[in-house]
């Protein structure tokens, strides 16, 4: 009995295993998949053939096709990746944090006040150049972080976080950083560049970044899910509530300004690339909550990698569907999470769990 | 004999009056005791400071000689299991993965449950009959099921000590006997027990000794049979004197299944 029980113990663990490395295995291969798609897609179509043969060694890319792809697509497809990552991740981490599914960095406000820091660096201090760029991403993460702790502290009863209660604040906080970043916008001195950007950040639109905008970027992503790794099993225990936590040994009060700093970070370099794009932290977590189940651990390089594809795939529609015009993604994923975000808040109001 | 946890003069209070004062108290090694006394007496608290998340105002409380204000939350948890009254979760965790954090306190920064991990896991959830629910959601099990999986994450914890907070709380009848069948076989495990008690008719039998608190800081800890009595109790819980024939018959009925 004791070893046909281990036996079961070990199969259904295993089962778990098995079933979360083949989830990674098809999100990783999806993803470099489509960006190898979204490289061939644009206003001028490159054959996947092309790629294949310039690849190859077979046949050299012509020179315009060479500036297409390494100096416009392809730092707009890391973009895309790096975006995607952050936003779902921090929207992990957040709905850890607060105990709420409905969490998000759009709809709990930590976008706006990235943006506000984000517009403080483009308005208020001169040129965007590269150690500008730098500035603007520090002041997005300033922001951010100022932003949650605020709407944390509004919305908060005895550690828990109330569905309404932290819609609300995100919502009050939210308009009110986006309002203020419009009134920023006013105090410009030389009308143009820092406006177009501005009016970029709140479309939500992917601009075309440059290759060291990315690497910052890049940098903290990097540390927002390197950070993300030894948090993921405390909030697993974060959401048994604070006073199992406590008993349990894990220091609530540590762990949380550690996830609001690491969400930060990853929301931050998020928004310095792509403005407010909505409801993508809210709707990854929740797909692959229903796949993998709850646990933290097993969510987070899931979630990492199907927030990139998500990004990508979406970015790469917005870019391509009205083309040669193009669609800000924000509105696309506003159209594909709204309603979801819609069916989740009907859901919630009738699961008394939340 | 050392005891496993001692309460040494303990003061405490919250702002407004004081709950306890000179409070002493010991606790060794496979007793059983039922904390019991009328509503916002302070049992909670008692377990609270048990479990070293509420330090005392005066005096301190030792795990075998170490106050337990020097030692870090996460030790203390290595000896010390606390279940609780009420749970909520936002997430549809599975029993297994609820039980599973009671090892918390044993991993480190990186890396998963080791095979030590996963039999603590099992031995927890097999004392407790839970195993056959183990990948049920948690927010889904009836309350008498919920009561036995919380008590399942405190013995994964492998405690010397198991503090409940009413665990018969909310429970029906046969829920309720249930639950002091499971405090019955983990004494019997030599599993060393604190439990918060409402209903004082199923402590008889089960339970080596009572702590009675009453709401004037009077504390009397003793047997069963020596604590459970009519004219004590009516002092305790301020009981209007025409339910006393009601507190007579809980007390004869104790009688009548001691025999």
């Amino acid at each position: 009995m004791e070893v046909a029980r281990e036996q079961a113990g070990n199969a259904r663990g295993g089962q778990h295993d098995r079933r979360q490395l083949w989830l990674l295995a098809m999100l990783l291969a999806a993803l470099a998949l489509a960006m190898l798609v979204a490289l061939g897609m644009g206003a001028v179509r490159v054959p996947l053939r092309a790629l294949v043969e310039s690849a190859t060694g077979f046949r050299p890319l012509s020179g315009d096709q060479r500036v297409i792809l390494f100096a416009i697509r392809l730092p707009r497809i890391i973009a895309a990746v790096l975006i995607g990552s952050g936003l779902s991740v921090s929207g992990l981490l957040f709905q850890g944090l607060f105990r709420n599914p409905l969490a998000d960095p759009y709809v709990i406000g930590s976008s706006g006040g990235a943006l506000l820091g984000a517009a403080v660096g483009v308005f208020l201090l001169p040129a965007v150049s590269v150690a500008g760029f730098g500035t603007t991403a520090l002041l997005a993460f300033a922001g951010a972080m100022g932003s949650i702790l605020l709407v944390y502290w509004l919305a908060s009863v005895d550690g828990r976080t109330p569905v309404v209660a932290l819609l609300l604040a995100g919502f009050a906080v939210s308009t009110m950083l986006s309002y203020s970043s419009y009134f920023l916008e006013t105090l410009d001195q030389d009308f143009g560049a820092g406006m177009h950007i501005l009016s970029a950040w709140l479309h939500g639109t992917v601009t075309q970044p440059t290759w060291p905008q990315l690497a910052i970027v890049a940098a903290m992503v990097a540390v927002g899910l390197a950070g993300s790794a030894p948090l993921a099993r405390r909030l697993n225990t974060l959401a048994l509530g604070e006073e199992y936590a406590t008993h349990l040994g894990v220091s609530v009060q540590q762990t949380r300004i550690a996830v609001i700093a690491i969400g930060s970070i990853l929301t931050a370099a998020a928004v310095a690339l792509g403005g407010l794009i909505s409801f993508t932290g809210l709707i990854i977590p929740h797909i692959l909550r229903m796949i993998l189940g709850p646990d933290h651990v097993r969510l987070l390089p899931a979630t990492a990698l199907a927030g990139a594809l998500f990004l990508l795939v979406a970015d790469t529609a917005a870019r391509t569907v009205i083309a040669p015009s193009e669609l800000p993604v924000g509105v696309l994923t506003a159209f594909i999470g709204g309603p979801f975000f819609l069916y989740l808040l009907r859901k919630a109001r009738r699961e008394v769990t939340l | 004999m050392t005891p496993l946890l001692e309460f040494v003069r303990v003061g405490f209070g919250y702002g407004n009056g004081s709950l306890f004062d000179d409070f002493d108290a010991k606790i060794f090694a496979s007793d059983c005791i039922a904390l019991v006394g009328p509503n916002g007496v302070g049992k909670t608290t008692l377990l609270r400071l048990a479990a070293g998340s509420l330090a005392p105002d005066l005096g301190e409380v030792r795990l075998k000689h170490k106050t337990l204000v020097s030692l870090r939350q996460r030790e203390i948890a290595k000896s010390i299991a606390f279940v609780p009254q009420n749970v909520e979760i936002p997430f549809p965790f599975t029993v297994e993965q609820f039980v599973e954090q009671g090892r918390t306190p044993f991993l480190r920064l990186f890396g998963g449950l080791s095979a030590a991990d996963r039999t603590a896991v099992e031995r927890a959830m097999e004392l407790t009959d839970t195993w056959s629910l183990r990948s049920r959601v948690f927010n889904q099990l009836s309350g008498g099921e919920r009561q036995r999986v919380k008590i399942a994450l405190g013995l994964a914890q492998q405690p010397q000590l198991l503090l409940l907070d009413e665990p018969m709380q909310q429970l029906d009848i046969g829920r309720q006997f249930e639950m002091i069948d499971l405090i019955g076989s983990l004494r019997r495990e030599g599993i060393t027990i604190l439990a918060a008690m409402h209903d004082l008719t199923l402590i008889e039998g089960v339970f080596s000794s009572v702590w009675l608190l009453s709401p004037d800081g009077e504390t009397l800890q003793g047997p069963p049979a020596q604590v459970l009595q009519p004219e004590i109790l009516e002092r305790a819980f301020h009981c209007p004197p025409r339910h006393r024939p009601m507190l007579v018959k809980r007390a004869r009925s104790r009688m009548e299944k001691a025999i």
